[in-house]
């Protein structure tokens, strides 16, 4: 019976490439959109992850930096400080700004770095200064490109000139990028010498990074102290909690587009071979044999439309960096999964219509033609 | 010889009901897709712009460097609302200050944009559901959706940046997937943020009788502020989310394009193979490959357009369900769309009818005699 799938399947080439096709095409709309999310959670803590602080200080109840705003009055920055087992703390500013270059304009995350950097500078830099002095800025390198800037020309942020002294990698994400000026500069800018928004901390070797952070918040009023770990966490939770309901219209859509086509596809392939299954019948064939041979047909062609769906994202996740150096994708462990329990969904969907149709084939049929 | 081959088209289609309704079903769906993503962006597109819609004046002024409202931050140097008053043209300058903030709410991160506001100026709540505007430090007028869906009812206790508000009033149109709007006084944001007395952006009524453009002009040539029309704000704003998800909408309606489109071809082709003898029949009696194509043609054209139309009606029926079922959802359909549609459903119907015409174009008459 699996051979008879296979050849049923295999005997219209064309057929078989509308079908494999359309499966992968309705998969792939649910891996694509799973991966352009997993790539953006990947991007959101990419400051984060490459910051080098071990804990994240932050005013009470800011538990991520994304769509957030933190605020600490700067004497909090001694009170951590004197925690034990904390070896360094570095005060950031940070805001949300555009760095403007004639009619170009890009979102980003503005870092104000203190003169000497601990953490939370740029992690990879390609040419230029590793530290922004005064009015200096660092900014990606994929956003210097698009606006057609390079190292000593002036761009504008926060509405005022600043030199590209250095260019950094890996700091652009689909919604912004990362630039970073001095402490100063965004102080003056923003009329805010009075406070910090997050302190980053390093812990001594030898103590715990959870036991520090849960020191810090009982020893230093209000503020929020975690592993970096953990606010990483919290920011890709923010992305997650936002796209759930998205993606979960998507998928239901992209499951019915998927679960249409197959049904078609087997359906078109079960009737063009009535009279054979007929004569199958006629031999004594049982219909249990011919439903398995049916859902078997449905399976291999949904197998070969996962396989090559899945090869289409992994082309875009290829691809879209290419194309732009903010778009990310990548595949998840548990959308595969997702994408495989769906597939086997539409396979057992699919068969429905041509089982129906088998089991009132008449046997006859065969020796009226 | 059109009613020929209109007749011709619609009995090789009816041939087989099942795989008739089963095509049109898939074109139907990859029309709906393509409509609700579009509608779900307009709708998007909508709710961005609706604080600038709705807020007082016609001239927002924010931080030199700052065109936008939503996405980017902004602090005018301080007596910026003074000396923006005192420009010529200006009727009021209300401030205000916002600031995004990520609320937990049942274990959920909620992106929600804080605006504080003086209610006795303006730049809150421009609906209010029920309830009150806030009159203490401690008061919050959230939004409507926002509220429903995590059990927030007038009276509740929400937790902002750690402090406890008590929900006084609920706002209607103040919602979005995305983020939602939530409104306290603006020396309770100034608190909340440790900025006393800052304000983010300033809302200008002009006077009677004098351009917008004059006055926002006249501001500009002030320091450290930069003033824009409303419109162009509300442009901006669109202009930078919509290059959020412009991408990933396009990639997903390419998608459903292609789909609907090998539906299309799928049973065309099925339908053609299935005559082929007779096709033959027709060459070898002297038929002209024109009129097959148009036979092929217009069996696509039937099953698309007929996708097409159902599509439609269940776009607008999905959409009405999923609009009651995540309130946060604004699909809104543009009068465009209507005829994008049709034509998206023609052009998948002619480039499905593309292969089975080759294939057509290639039949041998002889072919017939053979068998």
């Amino acid at each position: 019976m699996i051979r008879l799938a296979f050849r049923n399947l295999f005997q219209n080439r064309a057929r078989l490439i509308i079908s494999v096709g359309g499966v992968a095409l309705s998969l792939l709309l649910i891996l694509s959109l799973d991966a352009i999310f997993t790539g953006v959670e990947g991007q959101v803590t990419a400051y984060i992850d490459h910051s080098g602080a071990d804990i994240f200080v932050s005013q009470a109840g800011v538990r991520n930096m994304h769509m957030a705003s933190s605020s600490l009055p700067t004497s909090v920055e001694t009170k951590v400080k004197a925690v034990p087992g904390v070896e360094s703390v570095t005060p950031i500013l940070y805001a949300t700004n555009m760095i403007v270059v004639g009619e170009e304009r890009n979102a980003a995350y503005v870092i104000g770095l203190p003169t000497t950097v601990k953490a939370g500078g740029a992690w990879i830099v390609s040419s230029g200064r590793s530290s922004p002095n005064k009015k200096g800025t660092i900014i990606d390198r994929g956003v210097a490109e698009k606006s057609g800037v390079g190292l000593g020309d002036e761009v504008e942020i926060f509405g005022e000139d600043f030199k590209v002294v250095g260019l950094s990698e890996g700091t652009a994400s689909l919604f912004n990028s990362v630039a970073f000026i001095s402490r100063d500069d965004f102080a003056d800018s923003r009329d805010s010498a009075s406070v910090v928004s997050f302190l980053l901390v390093k812990v001594k070797e030898g103590y715990s990074i959870e036991s520090v952070a849960a020191q810090i918040e009982s020893l230093v009023d209000d503020v929020t102290a975690q592993p970096r770990s953990e606010f990483a966490e919290q920011e890709r939770k923010v992305i997650k909690d936002m796209s759930t309901d998205v993606i979960a219209m998507m998928n239901l859509i992209a499951f019915f587009i998927g679960l249409a086509v197959m049904a078609l596809t087997v359906y078109v392939a079960t009737h063009a071979r009535r009279a054979e299954y007929g004569v199958l019948k006629a031999l004594g064939a049982r219909n249990t044999h011919l439903y398995f041979t049916v859902l078997i047909q449905a399976l291999l062609s949904v197998i070969l439309g996962f396989g090559v769906g899945l090869v289409f994202t992994l082309v875009l996740t290829i691809i879209a960096p290419l194309l732009s150096t903010s778009l990310a994708l990548a595949i998840s462990g548990e959308s595969l999964i997702k994408v495989a329990a769906v597939s086997l969904i539409i396979t057992g969907g699919s068969a429905i219509l041509p089982i129906m149709q088998i089991t009132g084939l008449d046997p006859a049929i065969v020796f009226r033609k | 010889m059109y009613d020929n081959n209109v007749s011709l088209a619609i009995r090789n289609l009816l041939k087989d009901k099942t795989r008739l309704a089963l095509s049109i079903g898939g074109i139907a769906l990859a029309i709906m897709l393509i409509l609700i993503l579009d509608g779900f962006r307009a709708g998007m597109f909508r709710q961005i712009t609706a604080y600038v819609d709705h807020s007082t004046g016609s001239i927002i002024v924010a931080q030199e460097g700052v065109n936008n409202l939503l996405g980017i931050s902004s602090i005018l140097p301080l007596g910026a609302t003074s000396t923006v008053k005192k420009a010529e043209g200006v009727a009021d300058a209300v401030p205000i200050l916002s600031q995004f903030v990520i609320l937990d709410l049942h274990g959920k991160k909620q992106p929600a944009y804080m605006v504080g506001y003086s209610p006795a100026r303006g730049g809150g709540p421009w609906r209010l559901a029920a309830g009150r505007e806030p009159s203490s430090d401690r008061e919050v007028v959230f939004d409507r959706v926002l509220a429903e869906r995590h059990e927030i009812q007038l009276g509740s206790t929400v937790e902002i940046l750690d402090k406890d508000f008590t929900v006084v009033g609920l706002s209607d149109g103040t919602a979005s997937w995305m983020t939602s709007f939530f409104f306290v006084r603006k020396t309770a944001a100034e608190d909340l943020l440790l900025a006393p007395g800052a304000t983010s952006f300033l809302l200008v009524t002009i006077e009677d009788g004098i351009a917008p453009e004059v006055v926002r002009d006249r501001i500009n040539r002030q320091s450290g502020v930069n003033a824009s029309l409303k419109s162009d704000i509300a442009a901006n704003d669109l202009k930078l989310f919509g290059r959020y998800f412009s991408a990933p909408i396009q990639l997903m309606s390419g998608i459903a394009f292609l789909v609907g489109t090998l539906v299309v071809g799928l049973v065309i082709y099925t339908a053609t193979v299935e005559r082929r003898r007779e096709y033959g029949v027709l060459k070898a009696i002297g038929a002209r490959n024109g009129l097959l194509y148009r036979v092929v043609a217009t069996q696509a054209l039937i099953a698309a357009l007929s996708g097409t139309i159902i599509g439609v009606g269940l776009a607008f029926a999905v959409s009405e369900w999923i609009m009651a079922v995540r309130p946060q959802f604004l699909i809104v359909f543009e009068s465009f769309n209507a005829a994008q549609t049709i034509l998206i459903g023609l052009s998948m119907a002619l480039i499905a009818a593309l292969f089975p015409a080759r294939m057509l174009a290639e039949l041998a008459p002889a072919e017939v005699f053979r068998k």
